[in-house]
């Protein structure tokens, strides 16, 4: 557990030594502290609105969602097997699993970091005398930070099979398109049992109706994280069988 | 401390480990010899528990590395050929992580670094980012961070690869010192330093321990040829001279390896340094030394006997050089058109290539054999 934390907090340390990090992070707020004026003006200054617009109401929410967490992981297991990082971090007194959570717990608190700048608009908008919906805006932070873990697990699953951070993180948006816009796809479908089938996994759809009406809802937490899980899961195991290779 | 038995490791058709069996002590300083390719590497990451075995049992300081990997990892000190250390942070920083990797107490952890980094000789360079480092202090840093946690068992893989002379010997100084404290395996293709560092080696060759032993007990049993080499005027009766070196007690054989000027040349072969017999002799004979010299078969010679095969010297490609051959060298061939010389009747086949360069000229077949003769012997070959 100590080792997890260890690792975390490494690579941490890692993500913010580089330019990588900053530049994601300089990008993603600007863009969004600017998106928020704009929601702003657009929804003719309904504040729950535009914070609903910044969490996941809106395109732009996605395409973060599908590009920032590929990028963040995509050297984390893929150049780390490159230059026998992967050798001294397998070798020490950690499981594999530790290893691999330890990442996860690094990008997803990024990410978090991230998103909690919605937290700074709404304090701002509450001091100028617009409270907002504290619910809608922490079950929106809450729903993100799901959202975001989910594709950064697919995005470690993906650096842990290749040993090119670029075709990771290519991978990995890939990944991450079809899951997001499957909904789309099946709707080109006439049958209704594939539909209903693809609405199961809708991760739009399930951060939307729950998340961003501020509700807690478990079974929708539940999915997200089983999902996550999932994705971890197979990412030990694919760092497990590079022994074997 | 380690216990290795029956390892067999295989990567699809490769068995780079073919059923190998060692013991280690607790304080021994073991080093791993043998050409690139031999399974060092291997059997350095099975024993970290890095790589799993196909099959065979590897216990480290009685734990099983497979079943109890990380009981094994607490106890292991590794350092991979190529040193992985993040290169972005600092000396210290990483020292610190492997601090927090493998527990120490936060309350020890600095007095702890700074002991490691006096030990490697980093104490200046502790906030230098790793990736500045020279290609030796880099190797001392991953040193250091191997030694942080006080292992019982200390794994280094080439630890002096890629280094010049001077910090050769550095790194090889700091081995030897460590060899009080830790169980120390360390693998080299470099002869004279494991002669220097290991007072037990083991080779390995094509996945097998090929030999293990001390370095004066591996010269001893592999070779067996140590003699003493004398250079005399003798007189005429060269004869008479070793009937009276025959004497001497201990000796084996005298090769007699004839005149060089007016000296002659003998090599007295015995298992002792049997030089002031020797010298004696040629003293009461009144002979004209230039040479007396003790001389033993060096770990190199050993390792290159083994390394080529069983005490064979290497064959020089001959008539072969024009085609690629996929049979060993050791074929004769037959070039059609030409006399060909009566073959050995040791060898059982005959492979004829076709190097008649008229015959459809470069688009011609030669990656393999025109004819293979069954028959020994000294048979002409078919017409081309």
């Amino acid at each position: 557990m100590r080792g997890l934390f260890a690792i975390a907090r490494r690579e941490m340390a890692g993500l913010f030594i580089g330019p990588l990090a900053w530049l994601l992070l300089f990008i993603a707020l600007l863009l969004n502290g600017w998106l928020f004026v704009l929601y702003l003006k657009m929804s003719s200054g309904d504040v729950d609105i535009a914070l609903r617009l910044s969490l996941g109401e809106s395109w732009t929410f996605w395409v973060l969602v599908i590009l920032v967490p590929p990028l963040l992981t995509m050297r984390m297991i893929s150049e780390e097997s490159r230059s026998g990082l992967l050798e001294f971090l397998l070798t020490a007194p950690v499981t594999d699993a530790a290893v691999v959570t330890g990442k996860f717990i690094a990008a997803v608190t990024f990410l978090a970091l991230l998103w909690s700048t919605v937290f700074v608009y709404a304090l701002v908008l509450q001091s100028l005398g617009m409270p907002p919906d504290w619910g809608s805006v922490a079950g929106g932070w809450l729903g993100a930070v799901l959202v975001s873990a989910l594709s950064c697990a697919i995005g470690l699953l993906a650096s842990a099979l290749t040993s090119t951070p670029i075709v990771a993180a290519f991978a990995a948006v890939v990944a991450n398109l079809v899951l997001v816009a499957a909904p789309l796809f099946a709707g080109l479908s006439d049958q209704a049992w594939v539909r209903r089938a693809v609405a199961r996994i809708d991760v739009i759809d399930h951060h939307k109706s729950a998340f961003l009406a501020g509700s807690l809802d478990t079974a929708y937490v539940v999915f997200f994280v089983a999902w996550t899980a999932l994705f971890l899961f197979v990412t030990v195991r694919a760092v497990e069988a590079r022994r074997w290779r | 401390m380690i216990s290795v038995s029956h390892l067999t490791r295989t990567f699809g058709a490769l068995r780079a480990l073919d059923d190998v069996s060692f013991e280690i002590q607790p304080g021994e300083v073991v080093g791993f010899l043998g050409p690139n390719g031999a399974g060092k590497t291997t059997a350095m990451r099975i024993l970290t528990g890095y790589l799993p075995a196909s099959s065979g049992t590897v216990r480290v300081a009685g734990f099983d590395v497979l079943r109890q990997s990380l009981e094994v990892r607490r106890r292991i000190g590794y350092l991979p050929e190529s040193v992985p250390l993040y290169r972005e942070h600092r000396v210290v920083e990483m020292l610190e992580f492997q601090a927090r990797l493998h527990t120490i107490p936060r309350k020890e952890r600095s007095a702890r670094i700074d002991e490691v980094l006096e030990q490697v000789g980093l104490t200046d360079r502790k906030q230098d980012l790793v990736g500045n480092l020279s290609r030796g202090l880099r190797q001392r840093a991953g040193l250091a961070v191997a030694l942080l946690p006080r292992p019982e068992v200390l794994i280094l893989d080439e630890p002096t690869s890629g280094l010049d002379p001077i910090q050769r010997l550095d790194v090889r100084k700091l081995i030897q010192g460590l060899g009080r404290r830790h169980t120390v395996l360390l693998s080299s293709h470099i002869l004279p330093e494991i002669e220097a560092v290991c007072p037990r080696v083991i080779i390995v060759h094509k996945g097998r321990i090929a030999a293990d032993g001390t370095p004066s007990e591996l010269v001893a049993r592999l070779a067996g040829s140590s003699h003493v080499r004398l250079e005399a005027v003798v007189g005429h009766d060269v004869a008479a001279a070793i009937r009276i070196l025959r004497t001497i007690r201990g000796l084996r054989d005298v090769v007699d390896r004839g005149r060089v000027g007016v000296h002659h040349q003998f090599d007295l072969i015995c298992d002792e340094d049997l030089r002031e017999e020797v010298g004696a002799i040629a003293a009461a004979k009144s002979w004209a030394l230039r040479e007396l010299s003790w001389r033993r078969p060096t770990l190199e010679q050993i390792f290159a006997r083994i390394a080529l095969g069983s005490g064979e010297e290497p064959v020089e490609p001959a008539a072969s050089a024009l085609v690629a051959v996929p049979e060993p060298p050791t074929e004769p061939i037959a070039i059609t058109g030409l006399p060909v010389a009566p073959a050995k009747p040791a060898q059982p086949a005959r492979v004829v290539y076709n190097l008649n360069p008229f015959d459809r000229g470069a688009s011609r077949d030669l990656s393999s054999p025109k004819a293979v003769e069954e028959t020994p012997g000294s048979q002409a070959p078919p017409p081309a």
